[in-house]
């Protein structure tokens, strides 16, 4: 809300500066979010006094007016406006002036003539919306004084709560404002020269919903003259950001942010025999809004209508058939109390949230109908004439009870770490018009509100009821008359103590499995990304693998994705299901960039639409594309491939206590190479029955990497981790070095270029039997004297035994073994 | 035989100099004093002497073998001095040289900054817990305080999914629900996680961001304790004696409500554009859980009470890092990135 200083004045004396004022009512949770200054934009604009107004000798439009700015002088200056006349006084912007907007003002030769300056309209100064005549300052305004000084302002932006639909007002703010203070609050003057006939014969209101329509308080005028608003008042409106209309119509904005109290007008003679019905609208209905769309109408709208139709939508906008035009000569003032959540709805439905509707959401103090049709009714008398009909409608003048809240001055300390008397707390529940009562006999203390009304009983001397002032709607429960009495002493007061309450039990953070993969991939040379869950639908569809990586202890993926309803964008508009767009994203955007080499990790979720609701799942991501190493003369240059992103899952394997991965060949994923792309699966040490890792890696399919324009090679994996949604590290079992000497065999084994290189060493492993601790290749041979189609795969075998050293003859055996089982198996012989 | 010695003598010192490697002096050496060597035969004869010249012979072969000895230990260490010189000769390279390079990766600052919020929330007894980012609309909004069609909505901008009752979570707060459905009090609970809002995408503003719930709920947890525990959290962050405030907040999960600031870590109050010209930055929100929401956790409203405090990662992130556009966070430019260790 935008508080024009000397406008909150009106309601309360202001002894701080702004910066204070800020201060304080920041500190009192009205957030000041900014220090506006209004018309420091005005530069060299002074008041100056029309000593004579001539016609123009070459021009039958312009006239020739000498000015007095109170430097010894007369200016000539020329101007095009016909509403000026000697004796006046206007805003002057002498040469070197700027105006709103950054206009320059130069002496400039007019028609034959050098004016000195310009004599400015109010819209020129956006003080007003006039922009047909000069701005016409008062008669006593001083002569040569910046008009900065008489018409400037300072305008505070404060952040009102939605809790706080009373102080979405000056008269709100100057409550606020006089707790700090202890200034008084002025209410506007509101009394009514009632010179017109009794109100009864002008206007019946006929309320068919009273649930939706609580309260309807109407007054009529008659003999009203529409036109502009008084300058001042244009002024003050502009200023708090609303514009100015007509005199009527700003009547009822002004008593909106004066008040907090959205006021309607309606044309009188558009009300068919001054009959008002408040009802539903009805099916079919349709109603022209002032802002001239036609709108059908919903039947859960509220409306205002007479015998004929719906006139307005109730709450959120008028219709253009009764709006106050400059025809208009009597007008009805609707100040009526809404149902907050209808108009909320129905605000939405039509996509039509105004100033009106967003106080009408947060509920409106009920006492408030009379005295925002009083307070219209004098606005227009003074801005517009007329006179006002005798009485008012009111469907509903009960006052309501006030709300009483007993509460525990005990209970509120508890609640604050504070040790504050009841006699203390009274006094600061004062400060903000919350009156106190002594409790007699058993209270029931409101602890919650709601669903479960919760209320403690409490005995008479241990509660003190607090009395909330009606515009309070905000209070109803003790916690809240805590914060109250908080939020007038200071929440500064409040001292920093350290708990020395009892500690929950040890948990073990959930995050241990995800820390350990980042730490062994940035180890590794990686860096980690976080990307965006939102991705575009078609990147979800391209990046879509046939058979999805199963999940390990996280629910299975579902392929139904989950979409956004309202996007910002479609290029954000569905949940990912693989981390691969997001990932190929940034390794594009830094090859794009310059990057030599990209090497990146993400640990995020993948995001499906089950049966049950949404379905999320953990996974691992790594993309690699590029250089390989850094420029150095001391490594060799290369890309990374397929074998980088293998030894980086077999490192994060090995870093999480996992048994070696065992990679098989993936031919039937489009999005992937169909010869450099692997299935893999790693089981735990601990239990060879259960996976710890599985997942695909792979290089992206050459035309995908055409139509990206990736050059050499994207190599991606995607992993389901045990545990990295929720797990942690379990210490390693150890068993001490072997205390006998290890033997070591090189077997150097042939065999076609089909056979899987995991065959053969799983071959070796079961055919070896338990002496083999370790078994490694150390390298791969083609070439003479092999024949064309084979390979030789050498491997290294390591031999212990334990508590004895082993014989050469045990070796050999195992070693015939093995090489019978490679014959038998895989068709492999040994290379001598 | 005194004169053969003497002979051998002087031939094999001779030689023993002119040696030029080790390999050389080695084979001299075995060739006169090994087991066949010709010191060891000349030796062999002195058993055919006459007793009487055997003591004086025997001398004679003992000390030419310990000249030998020493000649050849002597020209060992001189060979050995010069092939060490020779080497280091060999071997300078110029050690103003970049070293070999070690891959160097990066952790990004989101999961690093909310495990350094969680370190100091933990050393206090707070653990970690996770809930789901698709949400149901009860969790994130009706538990919390927030019914259908209340004004309060507006503070928090939705992005809504096609199953029906849920949305993208836009806080970390259901996870205060979720916690006190399954554990009892004391609870001192952490809730990291992706959020998701209606938002134009600027400076200060995304579309998908991080915040870290926490939660601490038993029977005597004030509004003090709060403040105390925000002093140390903003010590730890920025700095033993970085000044904070405590101001007057709104949120419907909690009553009463709390902004908390700091002193603005750019200007340090003298104010500056990072703090609006304040001199202060608020870095969470906070407040005594409201009796509503501890209901609907399953708890007495009369009998527990506690406080809950949510804040933004990336902002946090920000001030720890004199960032100053959290675009940056998702955006995952290396060249941005590779400077957090």
């Amino acid at each position: 809300m935008r508080v024009p200083l000397s406008w909150l004045a009106d309601y309360v004396d202001l002894d701080l500066t702004p910066e204070a004022l800020a201060d304080r009512l920041t500190l009192l949770g009205m957030e000041v979010k900014a220090i506006e200054r209004w018309g420091s934009d005005w530069r060299s604009v002074v008041v100056g006094e029309l000593v004579a107004v001539d016609p123009h000798p070459n021009s039958e439009r312009l006239s020739l007016a000498r000015v007095n700015v109170g430097d010894g002088t007369l200016r000539e200056i020329v101007c095009g406006a016909t509403n000026i006349a000697a004796g006046q006084r206007v805003p002057v912007a002498l040469p070197g002036a700027v105006l709103p907007g950054g206009r320059r003002i130069e002496r400039a030769e007019k028609l034959g003539v050098v004016s000195d300056g310009m004599l400015c309209s109010g819209d020129e100064l956006r003080l007003t919306t006039d922009a047909e005549g000069i701005l016409i300052l008062p008669a006593d305004a001083p002569v040569g004084r910046p008009l900065a000084d008489l018409f400037g302002d300072v305008v505070l932006d404060v952040d009102v709560k939605p809790n706080r639909g009373d102080a979405l007002s000056l008269v709100g703010l100057a409550r606020e404002v006089a707790a700090v203070t202890g200034a008084r609050v002025r209410l506007p003057r509101a009394e009514v020269a009632e010179e017109g006939p009794p109100v009864e014969e002008r206007l019946r209101v006929e309320i068919e919903e009273p649930g939706l329509c609580p309260r309807f308080v109407g007054r009529w005028v008659d003999g009203v003259r529409v036109g502009p608003s008084p300058d001042r008042v244009q002024m003050r409106l502009l200023a708090a950001g609303m514009r100015p209309v007509s005199n009527v119509v700003d009547a009822s904005n002004y008593v909106m942010l004066e008040l907090g109290k959205p006021i309607h007008t309606f044309d009188a003679a558009a009300v068919e025999g001054g009959r008002i019905v408040v009802r539903r609208a009805r099916p079919g209905e349709t109603l022209e809004t002032l802002d001239h769309e036609e709108r059908i109408l919903d039947p859960e709208t509220l409306l205002i209508a007479d015998p004929r139709g719906p006139l307005a939508i109730a709450g959120v906008m008028g219709g253009a058939a009764s709006e106050v035009s400059e025809a208009t000569s009597s007008v009805i003032i609707e100040s009526a109390i809404f149902d907050p959540v209808s108009i909320r709805r129905t605000a939405f439905r039509y996509a039509l949230r105004s100033e009106a509707s967003l106080r009408f959401e947060k509920g409106q103090e009920f006492g408030l109908a009379p005295l925002g049709a009083d307070r219209t009714a004098h606005l227009i008398v003074a801005w517009a004439g007329g006179t006002v009909a005798r009485g008012r409608v009111d469907t509903n003048p009960r006052e309501p009870e006030p709300v009483r809240i007993p509460f525990r001055p005990a209970r509120v300390n508890r609640l604050l770490g504070t040790a504050l008397s009841g006699a203390e707390q009274r006094e600061l529940l004062a400060r903000v018009g919350v009156e106190t009562e002594p409790a007699r006999g058993e209270v029931r203390v409101p602890v919650a509100r709601g669903e479960r009304p919760h209320d403690v009983v409490a005995a008479g001397e241990e509660a003190i009821v607090a009395v909330a002032p009606p515009w309070r709607r905000d209070l109803a429960i003790e916690a809240d008359i805590a914060e109250e009495i908080a939020r007038i002493r200071g929440y500064e007061r409040i001292g920093g103590t350290r708990p020395d309450t009892p500690m929950p039990a040890y948990r073990r953070s959930p995050l241990g499995v995800r820390d350990a993969v980042r730490t062994a991939l940035v180890g590794a040379g990686l860096a980690e990304v976080v990307t965006h869950a939102l991705v575009a639908p078609e990147d979800l569809e391209a990046y879509r693998l046939r058979r999805p990586v199963p999940s390990l202890d996280d629910p299975e993926p579902v392929a139904t994705p989950i979409r956004v309803t309202n996007p910002l964008s479609s290029l954000h508009s569905v949940l990912r299901q693989t981390l691969f767009p997001s990932l190929t994203g940034v390794v594009l955007l830094n090859l794009r960039r310059g990057r030599p080499g990209v090497a990146i990790f993400e640990i995020g979720k993948g995001y499906g639409r089950g049966p049950e609701g949404p379905v999320e799942w953990w996974r691992l991501g790594i993309a690699l594309a590029g250089a390989a190493t850094p420029p150095s003369p001391l490594l060799p240059r290369r890309n990374f491939d397929l074998d980088d992103a293998k030894g980086l899952v077999e490192h994060v394997a090995a870093a999480l206590g996992f048994a070696e991965p065992r990679f098989t060949a993936e031919a039937d994923e489009p999005l992937f190479h169909p010869g450099r792309t692997a299935r893999l699966e790693a089981r735990l040490a601990t239990d060879a029955a259960a996976l710890g890792l599985v997942g695909i890696v792979g290089e992206l399919h050459p035309a995908r990497l055409e139509a990206l324009e990736i050059r050499d090679r994207l190599v991606l994996a995607e992993l389901a981790v045990r545990g990295l949604g929720e797990g942690w590290l379990e210490p390693p079992k150890v068993a001490a070095p072997p205390r006998h000497p290890t033997v070591e065999r090189d077997l150097a084994v042939v065999v076609g270029e089909t056979v899987p290189a995991a065959r053969v060493a799983e071959t070796i492993r079961s055919s070896a039997g338990p002496l083999l601790r370790r078994l490694q290749l150390f390298d791969v041979y083609r070439g003479a004297p092999l024949d064309e189609g084979e390979r030789s795969l050498a491997y290294r075998l390591t031999f212990w035994a334990e508590g004895r050293t082993l014989t050469e003859e045990e070796v050999e055996a195992v070693v015939a073994a093995v090489t019978g089982a490679l014959e038998r198996e895989v068709g492999g012989r040994l290379r001598s | 035989m005194t004169r053969q010695l003497e002979l051998l003598r002087d031939e094999t010192l001779a030689a023993a100099a002119a040696a030029p490697d080790l390999a050389s002096l080695e084979r001299l050496q075995i060739d006169v004093l090994g087991r066949k060597g010709r010191l060891t035969a000349v030796l062999r004869g002195i058993g055919s002497l006459p007793a009487d010249d055997r003591p004086k012979v025997g001398a004679v072969a003992n000390a030419v073998r310990a000249a030998i000895e020493a000649a050849v230990a002597e020209r060992r260490e001189t060979l050995r001095a010069e092939a060490i010189a020779t080497r280091i000769a060999g071997e300078r390279v110029d050690v103003t040289l970049p070293g070999r390079p070690v891959p160097r990766g990066s952790r990004h600052p989101i999961p690093e900054t909310i495990a350094a919020i969680a370190e100091v929330f933990g050393q206090f007894g707070f653990v970690v817990y996770e809930g789901p980012e698709v949400e149901t609309d009860v969790h994130n909004f009706q538990m919390l305080n927030i019914p259908l069609d209340h004004p309060a909505r507006d503070l928090w901008d939705t992005l809504y999914v096609d199953l029906d009752g849920y949305l993208l979570r836009t806080h970390t707060s259901p996870g205060q629900i979720r916690v006190m459905a399954r554990e009892r009090p004391p609870i001192r609970a952490l809730l990291p996680g992706r959020c998701f809002r209606y938002e134009a995408v600027d400076a200060s503003h995304g579309f998908e961001f991080f915040q870290v719930e926490g939660l601490m709920i038993d029977e005597g947890t004030s509004m003090a304790d709060l403040r105390g525990l925000l002093d140390e959290f903003a010590g730890a962050l920025f700095g033993a004696g970085r000044a904070t405030r405590f101001r007057p907040g709104y949120y419907p999960f909690t009553e009463p409500s709390v902004a908390f600031d700091v002193r603005c870590v750019v200007c340090d109050g003298a104010g500056c554009p990072a703090c609006s010209r304040t001199g202060w930055m608020t870095i969470l929100g906070a407040g005594m859980v409201h009796p509503v929401v501890l209901q609907h956790g399953g708890l007495d409203p009369e009998r527990y009470q506690g406080f809950a405090f949510g804040m933004g990662v990336e902002r946090i992130a920000n001030l720890r890092h004199a960032v100053a556009d959290l675009r940056y966070y998702l955006e995952n430019d290396l060249r941005f990135l590779e400077q957090f260790r």
